[in-house]
Protein backbone atom coordinates (compact mmCIF):
# COMPACT_ATOMS: atom_id res chain seq x y z
CA UNK A 1 0.00 0.00 0.00
CA UNK A 2 2.75 2.61 0.84
CA UNK A 3 4.76 1.48 -1.93
CA UNK A 4 2.25 1.93 -4.42
CA UNK A 5 1.44 5.12 -2.84
CA UNK A 6 5.04 6.13 -3.51
CA UNK A 7 5.46 4.76 -6.73
CA UNK A 8 2.11 6.76 -7.61
CA UNK A 9 3.50 9.96 -6.05
CA UNK A 10 7.14 9.89 -8.05
CA UNK A 11 4.46 9.11 -11.53
CA UNK A 12 3.09 12.26 -10.49
CA UNK A 13 6.17 13.98 -10.18
CA UNK A 14 7.78 12.86 -13.39
CA UNK A 15 4.51 13.65 -15.33
CA UNK A 16 4.34 17.30 -14.48
CA UNK A 17 8.11 17.68 -14.47
CA UNK A 18 7.51 15.96 -18.75
CA UNK A 19 4.32 18.60 -18.83
CA UNK A 20 6.39 21.32 -18.34
CA UNK A 21 8.79 21.00 -19.84
CA UNK A 22 7.05 20.16 -22.96
CA UNK A 23 5.30 23.29 -22.36
CA UNK A 24 8.23 25.68 -22.51
CA UNK A 25 9.49 23.27 -25.07
CA UNK A 26 6.32 24.05 -27.24
CA UNK A 27 6.33 28.03 -25.89
CA UNK A 28 10.04 28.50 -27.58
CA UNK A 29 9.64 26.86 -30.12
CA UNK A 30 6.21 27.81 -31.78
CA UNK A 31 5.11 31.04 -33.23
CA UNK A 32 3.68 34.14 -31.64
CA UNK A 33 -0.19 32.76 -33.39
CA UNK A 34 0.78 29.68 -31.80
CA UNK A 35 -1.37 26.98 -29.64
CA UNK A 36 0.53 28.06 -25.82
CA UNK A 37 0.88 31.36 -27.03
CA UNK A 38 -2.96 32.03 -27.49
CA UNK A 39 -3.48 30.25 -23.87
CA UNK A 40 -1.27 32.74 -22.53
CA UNK A 41 -3.38 35.52 -24.67
CA UNK A 42 -6.39 34.23 -23.36
CA UNK A 43 -5.53 34.27 -19.53
CA UNK A 44 -3.90 37.40 -20.06
CA UNK A 45 -7.00 38.56 -20.82
CA UNK A 46 -9.03 36.90 -17.94
CA UNK A 47 -6.23 38.52 -15.55
CA UNK A 48 -6.21 41.68 -17.63
CA UNK A 49 -9.57 43.56 -16.07
CA UNK A 50 -8.48 42.04 -12.34
CA UNK A 51 -5.30 43.72 -12.76
CA UNK A 52 -6.97 47.15 -13.69
CA UNK A 53 -9.81 47.02 -11.33
CA UNK A 54 -7.15 46.64 -8.82
CA UNK A 55 -4.90 49.32 -10.35
CA UNK A 56 -8.13 51.56 -9.42
CA UNK A 57 -9.13 50.36 -6.61
CA UNK A 58 -5.52 50.48 -4.90
CA UNK A 59 -5.16 54.04 -5.61
CA UNK A 60 -6.52 55.80 -3.00
CA UNK A 61 -4.95 53.15 -0.42
CA UNK A 62 -1.47 53.91 -2.01
CA UNK A 63 -1.93 57.80 -1.78
CA UNK A 64 -3.39 57.10 1.53
CA UNK A 65 0.12 55.25 2.22
CA UNK A 66 1.94 57.70 0.59
CA UNK A 67 0.02 60.76 2.61
CA UNK A 68 0.87 59.01 6.28
CA UNK A 69 4.57 58.32 5.40
CA UNK A 70 5.27 62.06 4.08
CA UNK A 71 3.51 64.07 6.60
CA UNK A 72 3.99 61.37 9.92
CA UNK A 73 7.13 63.81 10.87
CA UNK A 74 4.45 66.78 10.60
CA UNK A 75 2.05 64.85 12.32
CA UNK A 76 3.63 64.62 15.36
CA UNK A 77 4.66 68.33 15.92
CA UNK A 78 1.16 69.33 15.64
CA UNK A 79 -0.20 66.81 17.58
CA UNK A 80 -3.21 68.87 18.31
CA UNK A 81 -4.52 68.77 14.63
CA UNK A 82 -4.59 65.14 14.51
CA UNK A 83 -8.74 64.74 15.63
CA UNK A 84 -9.58 67.40 12.38
CA UNK A 85 -6.97 65.44 10.45
CA UNK A 86 -8.30 62.17 10.94
CA UNK A 87 -11.91 63.63 9.84
CA UNK A 88 -10.65 65.27 6.94
CA UNK A 89 -8.65 62.84 5.37
CA UNK A 90 -10.77 60.74 3.70
CA UNK A 91 -11.75 63.81 1.72
CA UNK A 92 -8.33 65.06 1.28
CA UNK A 93 -6.48 61.48 -0.01
CA UNK A 94 -9.70 61.68 -3.14
CA UNK A 95 -9.16 64.99 -3.61
CA UNK A 96 -5.63 65.13 -3.90
CA UNK A 97 -5.53 61.58 -5.92
CA UNK A 98 -7.67 63.67 -8.15
CA UNK A 99 -5.35 66.46 -7.98
CA UNK A 100 -2.47 64.59 -9.04
CA UNK A 101 -3.70 62.38 -11.48
CA UNK A 102 -5.21 65.90 -13.09
CA UNK A 103 -1.33 66.91 -12.96
CA UNK A 104 -0.06 64.01 -14.68
CA UNK A 105 -2.52 63.84 -17.36
CA UNK A 106 -2.01 67.55 -17.85
CA UNK A 107 2.12 66.79 -18.12
CA UNK A 108 1.20 64.17 -20.90
CA UNK A 109 -0.40 67.17 -22.17
CA UNK A 110 2.44 68.92 -21.97
CA UNK A 111 4.74 66.83 -22.96
CA UNK A 112 2.60 66.08 -26.24
CA UNK A 113 2.34 69.69 -26.79
CA UNK A 114 6.09 70.63 -26.48
CA UNK A 115 7.90 67.72 -27.89
CA UNK A 116 8.13 67.71 -31.75
CA UNK A 117 6.23 64.33 -32.74
CA UNK A 118 5.90 63.43 -36.30
CA UNK A 119 2.75 65.38 -37.71
CA UNK A 120 -0.33 63.09 -38.00
CA UNK A 121 0.62 61.29 -34.74
CA UNK A 122 -1.86 60.06 -32.12
CA UNK A 123 -1.65 59.56 -28.76
CA UNK A 124 -3.11 56.92 -26.22
CA UNK A 125 -3.14 57.68 -22.87
CA UNK A 126 -2.96 54.32 -20.78
CA UNK A 127 -2.81 53.52 -16.95
CA UNK A 128 -0.03 51.26 -15.16
CA UNK A 129 -2.01 48.45 -13.91
CA UNK A 130 1.13 46.20 -12.96
CA UNK A 131 5.06 45.93 -13.43
CA UNK A 132 8.09 43.00 -13.88
CA UNK A 133 8.23 41.35 -10.60
CA UNK A 134 12.31 40.78 -10.74
CA UNK A 135 14.66 42.92 -11.46
CA UNK A 136 16.00 40.67 -14.31
CA UNK A 137 12.99 42.49 -16.66
CA UNK A 138 11.73 46.11 -16.63
CA UNK A 139 8.31 46.37 -18.18
CA UNK A 140 4.81 47.68 -16.85
CA UNK A 141 1.31 46.42 -17.96
CA UNK A 142 -1.13 48.89 -18.90
CA UNK A 143 -4.95 48.83 -19.56
CA UNK A 144 -5.27 49.61 -23.13
CA UNK A 145 -4.76 47.11 -26.04
CA UNK A 146 -5.37 46.12 -29.50
CA UNK A 147 -9.06 46.99 -29.51
CA UNK A 148 -7.62 51.03 -28.24
CA UNK A 149 -5.23 50.78 -31.26
CA UNK A 150 -2.31 49.91 -29.21
CA UNK A 151 0.24 47.38 -31.42
CA UNK A 152 4.03 46.23 -30.97
CA UNK A 153 6.57 48.16 -31.26
CA UNK A 154 5.13 51.24 -30.52
CA UNK A 155 6.73 53.77 -28.49
CA UNK A 156 5.84 55.03 -25.45
CA UNK A 157 6.11 58.69 -23.37
CA UNK A 158 5.49 59.35 -20.07
CA UNK A 159 5.64 61.89 -17.48
CA UNK A 160 6.39 62.15 -13.33
CA UNK A 161 6.15 63.77 -10.71
CA UNK A 162 9.26 65.88 -10.94
CA UNK A 163 7.61 67.31 -14.25
CA UNK A 164 6.97 70.97 -14.33
CA UNK A 165 6.66 72.89 -16.89
CA UNK A 166 10.26 72.63 -18.57
CA UNK A 167 10.86 69.18 -20.07
CA UNK A 168 12.30 67.51 -16.72
CA UNK A 169 10.42 64.47 -15.97
CA UNK A 170 8.82 64.17 -19.02
CA UNK A 171 10.29 61.82 -21.76
CA UNK A 172 10.84 57.98 -23.45
CA UNK A 173 9.42 55.01 -21.92
CA UNK A 174 9.57 52.56 -23.51
CA UNK A 175 7.89 50.37 -26.37
CA UNK A 176 5.44 48.08 -26.77
CA UNK A 177 6.29 44.62 -27.04
CA UNK A 178 3.28 42.28 -26.35
CA UNK A 179 -0.78 43.24 -26.65
CA UNK A 180 -3.98 41.70 -25.93
CA UNK A 181 -7.88 43.19 -26.64
CA UNK A 182 -7.17 45.28 -23.54
CA UNK A 183 -3.74 45.34 -22.11
CA UNK A 184 -0.29 45.76 -23.37
CA UNK A 185 3.10 44.78 -22.01
CA UNK A 186 5.61 47.95 -22.54
CA UNK A 187 9.23 47.16 -22.20
CA UNK A 188 11.11 49.81 -20.56
CA UNK A 189 14.32 51.79 -21.55
CA UNK A 190 16.00 50.64 -18.65
CA UNK A 191 15.27 46.87 -19.17
CA UNK A 192 19.01 44.89 -19.93
CA UNK A 193 17.54 43.85 -23.34
CA UNK A 194 16.60 47.48 -24.59
CA UNK A 195 18.33 49.80 -26.79
CA UNK A 196 17.19 52.97 -28.16
CA UNK A 197 19.63 54.96 -30.97
CA UNK A 198 19.90 58.24 -29.82
CA UNK A 199 21.88 61.25 -29.96
CA UNK A 200 23.45 64.36 -27.70
CA UNK A 201 22.29 67.21 -28.32
CA UNK A 202 24.84 70.04 -29.06
CA UNK A 203 27.73 68.18 -30.18
CA UNK A 204 24.99 66.17 -31.96
CA UNK A 205 27.05 63.35 -31.15
CA UNK A 206 25.25 59.93 -31.69
CA UNK A 207 25.33 56.65 -30.11
CA UNK A 208 22.80 53.86 -28.23
CA UNK A 209 21.13 54.60 -24.88
CA UNK A 210 20.95 50.43 -23.56
CA UNK A 211 19.61 49.37 -20.37
CA UNK A 212 20.47 47.36 -17.79
CA UNK A 213 19.68 44.78 -14.61
CA UNK A 214 20.87 47.18 -12.52
CA UNK A 215 18.33 49.76 -13.80
CA UNK A 216 20.72 52.56 -15.11
CA UNK A 217 21.02 54.12 -18.45
CA UNK A 218 24.29 53.70 -20.58
CA UNK A 219 24.92 55.60 -24.14
CA UNK A 220 27.54 53.48 -25.82
CA UNK A 221 28.70 53.87 -29.57
CA UNK A 222 29.91 57.51 -29.03
CA UNK A 223 33.45 58.07 -30.54
CA UNK A 224 35.67 59.16 -28.30
CA UNK A 225 36.88 61.86 -30.57
CA UNK A 226 33.89 64.22 -30.72
CA UNK A 227 34.20 67.36 -28.08
CA UNK A 228 32.44 69.07 -25.87
CA UNK A 229 30.31 66.01 -24.99
CA UNK A 230 29.73 67.11 -20.65
CA UNK A 231 27.07 66.40 -18.41
CA UNK A 232 23.40 68.13 -18.20
CA UNK A 233 23.24 68.22 -21.93
CA UNK A 234 20.53 66.33 -23.05
CA UNK A 235 20.16 63.15 -24.73
CA UNK A 236 17.02 62.06 -27.39
CA UNK A 237 16.16 59.73 -29.99
CA UNK A 238 17.92 59.88 -33.02
CA UNK A 239 15.11 58.27 -35.02
CA UNK A 240 17.29 56.11 -36.82
CA UNK A 241 15.87 52.66 -35.46
CA UNK A 242 13.10 52.74 -36.97
CA UNK A 243 11.16 52.23 -33.68
CA UNK A 244 11.57 55.40 -32.00
CA UNK A 245 10.62 58.78 -33.92
CA UNK A 246 13.77 61.50 -33.51
CA UNK A 247 13.85 64.11 -30.66
CA UNK A 248 11.76 62.30 -28.10
CA UNK A 249 13.58 63.23 -25.06
CA UNK A 250 15.13 60.46 -22.84
CA UNK A 251 17.58 62.10 -20.46
CA UNK A 252 20.40 64.29 -19.67
CA UNK A 253 24.35 63.21 -19.45
CA UNK A 254 25.33 62.20 -15.82
CA UNK A 255 28.76 60.85 -16.41
CA UNK A 256 30.84 61.22 -19.22
CA UNK A 257 34.10 58.23 -19.21
CA UNK A 258 36.86 57.15 -21.52
CA UNK A 259 38.80 54.38 -21.33
CA UNK A 260 42.72 53.65 -23.22
CA UNK A 261 41.34 50.64 -24.89
CA UNK A 262 37.96 51.59 -25.86
CA UNK A 263 37.31 53.95 -29.15
CA UNK A 264 34.31 55.04 -27.77
CA UNK A 265 33.20 56.81 -24.68
CA UNK A 266 30.59 55.64 -21.98
CA UNK A 267 28.54 57.87 -21.01
CA UNK A 268 26.04 57.40 -18.23
CA UNK A 269 22.40 59.06 -18.78
CA UNK A 270 20.13 60.22 -15.98
CA UNK A 271 16.30 59.41 -17.64
CA UNK A 272 14.35 62.33 -17.28
CA UNK A 273 11.62 59.82 -16.48
CA UNK A 274 10.78 58.37 -12.77
CA UNK A 275 10.63 54.58 -13.98
CA UNK A 276 9.18 53.73 -9.93
CA UNK A 277 6.59 56.21 -9.94
CA UNK A 278 5.10 55.86 -13.13
CA UNK A 279 1.14 55.76 -13.05
CA UNK A 280 0.07 56.86 -16.65
CA UNK A 281 1.43 56.95 -19.90
CA UNK A 282 1.08 57.93 -23.55
CA UNK A 283 1.19 55.74 -26.23
CA UNK A 284 2.73 57.09 -30.12
CA UNK A 285 0.13 55.65 -32.81
CA UNK A 286 2.81 57.20 -35.76
CA UNK A 287 0.84 57.79 -38.98
CA UNK A 288 1.08 54.62 -40.89
CA UNK A 289 1.91 52.37 -38.64
CA UNK B 1 -13.30 10.01 -5.43
CA UNK B 2 -14.69 10.47 -1.99
CA UNK B 3 -16.02 13.41 -0.28
CA UNK B 4 -13.13 13.78 1.94
CA UNK B 5 -10.89 13.79 -1.30
CA UNK B 6 -13.30 16.15 -3.47
CA UNK B 7 -13.08 18.65 0.25
CA UNK B 8 -9.56 18.83 -0.17
CA UNK B 9 -9.22 19.64 -3.84
CA UNK B 10 -11.82 22.33 -3.36
CA UNK B 11 -9.57 23.68 -0.84
CA UNK B 12 -6.74 23.76 -2.88
CA UNK B 13 -8.75 25.34 -5.51
CA UNK B 14 -10.07 28.14 -3.68
CA UNK B 15 -6.47 28.34 -2.39
CA UNK B 16 -5.03 29.09 -6.19
CA UNK B 17 -7.87 31.28 -6.87
CA UNK B 18 -6.95 33.36 -3.61
CA UNK B 19 -3.30 33.39 -4.85
CA UNK B 20 -4.15 34.97 -8.27
CA UNK B 21 -6.36 37.41 -6.70
CA UNK B 22 -4.10 38.31 -3.87
CA UNK B 23 -1.21 38.37 -6.10
CA UNK B 24 -2.49 40.39 -9.18
CA UNK B 25 -4.73 42.69 -6.81
CA UNK B 26 -2.59 43.63 -3.62
CA UNK B 27 0.60 41.92 -4.05
CA UNK B 28 1.94 43.01 -6.90
CA UNK B 29 1.30 46.53 -6.32
CA UNK B 30 2.97 46.97 -3.09
CA UNK B 31 6.88 46.98 -3.30
CA UNK B 32 9.51 46.00 -0.07
CA UNK B 33 12.49 46.48 -0.12
CA UNK B 34 13.02 46.50 -3.75
CA UNK B 35 10.86 43.69 -4.60
CA UNK B 36 7.36 42.32 -4.53
CA UNK B 37 6.75 38.71 -2.39
CA UNK B 38 5.53 35.58 -4.84
CA UNK B 39 2.05 34.58 -3.35
CA UNK B 40 2.15 31.46 -5.86
CA UNK B 41 5.52 29.88 -4.37
CA UNK B 42 4.64 31.18 -1.19
CA UNK B 43 1.56 29.15 -1.22
CA UNK B 44 3.36 26.10 -3.26
CA UNK B 45 5.29 25.75 -0.24
CA UNK B 46 2.92 26.18 2.36
CA UNK B 47 0.92 23.23 0.53
CA UNK B 48 3.72 20.95 -0.23
CA UNK B 49 4.21 21.62 4.27
CA UNK B 50 0.61 20.96 4.93
CA UNK B 51 -0.67 18.70 1.91
CA UNK B 52 3.00 16.60 1.23
CA UNK B 53 4.89 16.55 -1.77
CA UNK B 54 2.70 14.97 -4.56
CA UNK B 55 -0.18 17.54 -3.66
CA UNK B 56 2.71 20.83 -3.54
CA UNK B 57 3.90 19.68 -6.44
CA UNK B 58 0.35 19.39 -8.40
CA UNK B 59 -0.51 23.03 -7.00
CA UNK B 60 3.03 24.23 -7.87
CA UNK B 61 2.44 23.50 -11.37
CA UNK B 62 -0.80 24.80 -12.19
CA UNK B 63 0.45 28.24 -9.56
CA UNK B 64 3.41 28.07 -11.89
CA UNK B 65 1.53 28.05 -15.28
CA UNK B 66 -0.83 31.41 -13.94
CA UNK B 67 2.33 33.05 -12.23
CA UNK B 68 4.16 32.74 -15.98
CA UNK B 69 0.95 34.15 -17.79
CA UNK B 70 0.31 36.88 -14.97
CA UNK B 71 4.13 37.57 -15.18
CA UNK B 72 4.38 37.21 -18.71
CA UNK B 73 6.88 34.68 -18.64
CA UNK B 74 7.14 31.88 -21.51
CA UNK B 75 4.82 29.42 -20.33
CA UNK B 76 6.43 26.46 -18.27
CA UNK B 77 9.34 28.46 -16.31
CA UNK B 78 7.88 28.98 -13.35
CA UNK B 79 5.58 25.94 -13.59
CA UNK B 80 8.64 23.74 -14.10
CA UNK B 81 10.28 25.65 -10.94
CA UNK B 82 7.40 25.77 -9.04
CA UNK B 83 6.25 21.40 -9.42
CA UNK B 84 10.24 21.23 -8.05
CA UNK B 85 9.58 23.03 -5.38
CA UNK B 86 6.31 22.00 -4.23
CA UNK B 87 7.74 18.51 -4.51
CA UNK B 88 10.49 18.58 -2.61
CA UNK B 89 9.58 20.40 0.01
CA UNK B 90 6.83 17.83 0.69
CA UNK B 91 9.49 15.18 0.99
CA UNK B 92 11.61 17.42 3.08
CA UNK B 93 8.66 18.02 5.57
CA UNK B 94 7.64 14.26 5.48
CA UNK B 95 11.18 12.90 5.83
CA UNK B 96 12.11 15.90 9.07
CA UNK B 97 8.99 17.59 10.03
CA UNK B 98 8.45 21.70 10.36
CA UNK B 99 5.94 22.02 13.06
CA UNK B 100 7.91 25.55 14.22
CA UNK B 101 7.64 29.12 12.70
CA UNK B 102 11.16 28.85 12.43
CA UNK B 103 11.04 26.06 10.54
CA UNK B 104 8.22 27.56 8.11
CA UNK B 105 10.22 30.37 8.04
CA UNK B 106 13.95 29.35 6.73
CA UNK B 107 12.30 26.32 4.80
CA UNK B 108 10.27 29.15 3.01
CA UNK B 109 12.89 31.50 2.80
CA UNK B 110 15.21 28.78 1.41
CA UNK B 111 13.06 27.44 -1.24
CA UNK B 112 12.74 31.07 -2.47
CA UNK B 113 16.07 31.76 -2.69
CA UNK B 114 16.97 28.44 -4.56
CA UNK B 115 13.78 29.08 -6.94
CA UNK B 116 14.89 32.50 -8.13
CA UNK B 117 18.42 31.26 -8.17
CA UNK B 118 16.80 28.67 -11.11
CA UNK B 119 14.94 31.42 -12.84
CA UNK B 120 17.87 33.82 -12.61
CA UNK B 121 19.78 31.33 -13.96
CA UNK B 122 17.20 30.52 -16.44
CA UNK B 123 17.53 34.27 -17.40
CA UNK B 124 21.05 34.29 -17.53
CA UNK B 125 20.79 31.82 -20.26
CA UNK B 126 18.16 33.57 -22.43
CA UNK B 127 19.48 37.21 -22.41
CA UNK B 128 19.72 39.19 -19.16
CA UNK B 129 23.32 39.19 -17.63
CA UNK B 130 23.71 40.50 -14.69
CA UNK B 131 26.64 40.34 -11.88
CA UNK B 132 25.87 37.54 -9.13
CA UNK B 133 26.75 38.77 -6.18
CA UNK B 134 24.84 41.95 -6.89
CA UNK B 135 21.23 40.03 -7.81
CA UNK B 136 22.00 38.07 -4.76
CA UNK B 137 21.93 41.71 -2.91
CA UNK B 138 19.15 43.60 -4.52
CA UNK B 139 16.35 40.90 -5.84
CA UNK B 140 17.20 37.13 -4.32
CA UNK B 141 18.07 37.47 -1.01
CA UNK B 142 15.20 40.53 -0.12
CA UNK B 143 12.77 38.34 -1.60
CA UNK B 144 13.70 35.23 -0.11
CA UNK B 145 13.55 37.54 3.20
CA UNK B 146 10.13 39.08 2.31
CA UNK B 147 8.46 35.37 1.12
CA UNK B 148 9.49 34.04 4.30
CA UNK B 149 8.15 36.39 6.83
CA UNK B 150 4.64 35.89 4.74
CA UNK B 151 4.87 32.14 4.37
CA UNK B 152 4.78 31.61 8.38
CA UNK B 153 1.99 33.73 9.22
CA UNK B 154 0.01 32.32 5.86
CA UNK B 155 1.18 28.79 6.85
CA UNK B 156 -0.53 29.61 10.19
CA UNK B 157 -3.20 30.83 9.20
CA UNK B 158 -4.27 27.97 6.80
CA UNK B 159 -3.62 25.07 9.74
CA UNK B 160 -5.72 27.44 11.81
CA UNK B 161 -8.54 27.71 9.25
CA UNK B 162 -7.82 23.62 8.28
CA UNK B 163 -7.24 24.28 4.91
CA UNK B 164 -4.16 22.28 5.46
CA UNK B 165 -2.80 20.18 8.37
CA UNK B 166 0.23 20.55 10.14
CA UNK B 167 3.34 18.41 9.40
CA UNK B 168 3.40 15.00 9.96
CA UNK B 169 -0.13 14.25 10.73
CA UNK B 170 -2.49 11.79 8.25
CA UNK B 171 -6.13 12.19 8.67
CA UNK B 172 -6.27 8.85 6.65
CA UNK B 173 -3.43 7.07 7.53
CA UNK B 174 -1.70 8.25 10.46
CA UNK B 175 1.44 7.72 8.42
CA UNK B 176 4.02 10.88 7.59
CA UNK B 177 4.13 10.15 4.18
CA UNK B 178 8.27 9.69 3.69
CA UNK B 179 9.40 7.51 1.69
Amino acid sequence: MVRNEVVWRRLVFVVLIIASLAILTVSFRESESGPVHAVQQAGLSLLSPLQSWGARAAEPFQDGYGWIRTLWSAHQEVERLAAELQELQGEAVKLKEQAEENQRLKSLLDLRDKATFPEGTDFEVARVTGKSPTRWEAWIQIDKGSADGIRVDQPVVGATPTAGESLAGKGLVGKVTAVTAHSAQVQLITDSESSVAAKIQGPRAEGIVEGSVSGTLTMDFVDRDIPDVEPKLVVVTSGFGGIYPPAIPIGIVAEVGEEDVNIYKKIEVQAFVDFRVLEEVMVLILPGA
Amino acid sequence: MGRRRLIVVGKVLLLLVIAVALQTLIVSRVSVLGVTADLFLIFTVVVAMGRGSMEGAIFGFFAGLIADVAFFQPLGVRALIYVLAGYFVGMFVARFGMMTPWGVLFLAGGTSFVAQFVFGLFQYIMGPQADFLTMVGTQMLPEAILDALIAVPVYALLVRLRVIRAPGVSPATGRSGAE
